[in-house]
């Protein structure tokens, strides 16, 4: 069977065996939204984002992780991945809201964030938007949650940041964002698969000026995927070690609608 | 040297043929007893005035196009468990219809997408894109038919059905809370 709801600003798509498979695997996503939503005020992002430039916030682990892999990625990209400047970028253009408690950001740059422990911790007042990782961690929660449910076989798309498992591979296509027409399919096994768009506003995670008009990365798994279409996007000089380093592959499509894996030779159209 | 991870679709075999094929996630009765299992359901559908679309709309800060709002009560032995209602929202290229389920007090209890059709696009027609699915596992309960298309693209918002929820909750205080 094969469900949708609207969750994380996007439509997350689970397909399983069971309704009990599916719900558990929605029911992660919710948790991730919850932890993790920079609309919600409620949230342990949100929290940070209003006090950690005065006192520890402690937070979950699974927000802990995402931390830490968003620091992994920022760290070894030259900063090109920051969720710091991205939610100042996400802020400053009004597509995520500024919370009654929540101070302007001063700073622009993750180097101001520590974690210790479970503990986070701002040098100054900062917005962390985490939503150029977040969903494709919380894809990879919904799997695992589907798993621990006894599911053998599955699929998880969240707005295109997706991971698909089983004994049969998944087929996707990926499409052409200006025309929405296939362009490309590929057959995902035990893997994830994310493409992000220059499209509908949503590139706040995306540098201006790239000469892409999408990227699509399939990786071991789906916040690593997430994380590196931005990065591919911004192509700093070692992209392929990084791409190599994850275990991951990437190809974008051009704005004369050229396909081209990154690495490689220009393939024919 | 050709990628052997990803296939780029001849653009022969891609026929541009909109509107692409809608998916179908739900029907209004499986929406109905995977939000309320067990549960009967009374039709009650809300024919609303001009004046009265109007004022959800402001009130909602999101237009309502339907002039009947798709309704049903929900009972439960002798008791009102909820309301269930069917609504419609059309995005920037998509058409998405939805259902909602409030308990008895107007908490949203759930929504569910029933049916997202694509208003624009190419559908598949690659045979060989289909034929891999051909023999594979018979009977299996993942219907891998030219139904289904797994799309990885750009990320597509939520937006407008977050704002058709905000219209039905106005809709439900309006007209439904007090009787």
């Amino acid at each position: 069977m094969r469900r949708s709801r609207p969750l994380l600003g996007t439509y997350v798509e689970i397909t399983a065996d069971s309704s009990g498979i599916v719900e558990a695997g929605f029911a992660a996503v919710e948790r991730i939204q919850a932890l993790l939503s920079a609309h919600d005020p409620k949230s342990e992002l949100s929290r940070i984002n209003c006090l950690a430039h005065r006192q520890d916030v402690e937070v979950s682990a699974e927000t802990f992780a995402v931390l830490e892999r968003a620091t992994h990625w920022w760290r070894s990209s030259g900063g090109v991945f920051d969720v710091v400047a991205a939610g100042e970028r996400s802020l400053a253009e009004a597509r995520i809201p500024r919370h009654s408690a929540q101070p302007r950001p001063a700073e622009r740059d993750f180097r101001i964030v520590t974690l210790d422990g479970r503990k986070v911790q701002l040098a100054g007042p900062a917005c962390l938007d985490l939503g150029g990782i977040a969903k494709g961690y919380a894809v990879d929660e919904a799997v695992r949650a589907m798993r621990r449910c006894g599911a053998d076989r599955g699929l998880v798309n969240a707005g295109g940041d997706l991971y698909g498992f089983g004994a049969e591979p998944w087929s996707i296509v990926v499409v052409d964002p200006r025309t929405r027409r296939p362009v490309v399919d590929v057959l995902l096994h035990d893997e994830a698969l994310a493409t992000s768009a220059c499209i509908d506003g949503s590139s706040a995670h995306l540098p201006a000026g790239a000469d892409w008009l999408s990227v699509t990365v399939r990786a071991p798994n789906a916040c690593d995927a997430d994380a590196l279409t931005k990065i591919v996007w911004a192509a700093p000089a070692n992209v392929e070690e990084l791409l190599r380093g994850a275990g991951a592959h990437a190809f974008g499509i051009r704005p004369d609608g050229r396909i081209e894996e990154v690495g490689r030779p220009a393939l024919a159209a | 040297m050709a990628a052997s991870w990803f296939r780029i679709l001849p653009a022969a075999a891609v026929v541009a043929a909109a509107p692409a094929a809608a998916t179908v996630y739900l029907s209004i009765p499986q929406a109905q007893a995977a939000l309320f299992p067990g549960a009967r359901f009374l039709e009650h559908p809300l024919t609303l005035s001009d004046a009265q679309r109007k004022m959800i709309s402001r009130a909602a800060g999101a237009p309502a196009y339907d002039k009947v709002q798709r309704v049903w009560e929900v009972r439960s032995g002798d008791r009102r468990a909820g309301w269930f209602m069917v609504d419609r929202v059309i995005g920037k290229h998509e058409f998405i219809t939805y259902a909602l389920a409030l308990g008895p007090d107007g908490t949203v209890r759930g929504i569910e997408i029933l049916e997202y059709r694509e208003t624009y696009g190419g559908e598949i027609r690659n045979p060989n894109w289909r034929r891999q699915f051909v023999g594979k596992k018979p009977g299996s309960a993942l219907r891998l038919d030219g139904d289904i298309r797994n799309i990885s693209g750009a990320t597509l918002s939520s937006r407008h059905v977050t704002d058709g929820v905000r219209r039905l909750l106005v809709t439900y205080q309006m007209l439904l809370a007090n009787i």
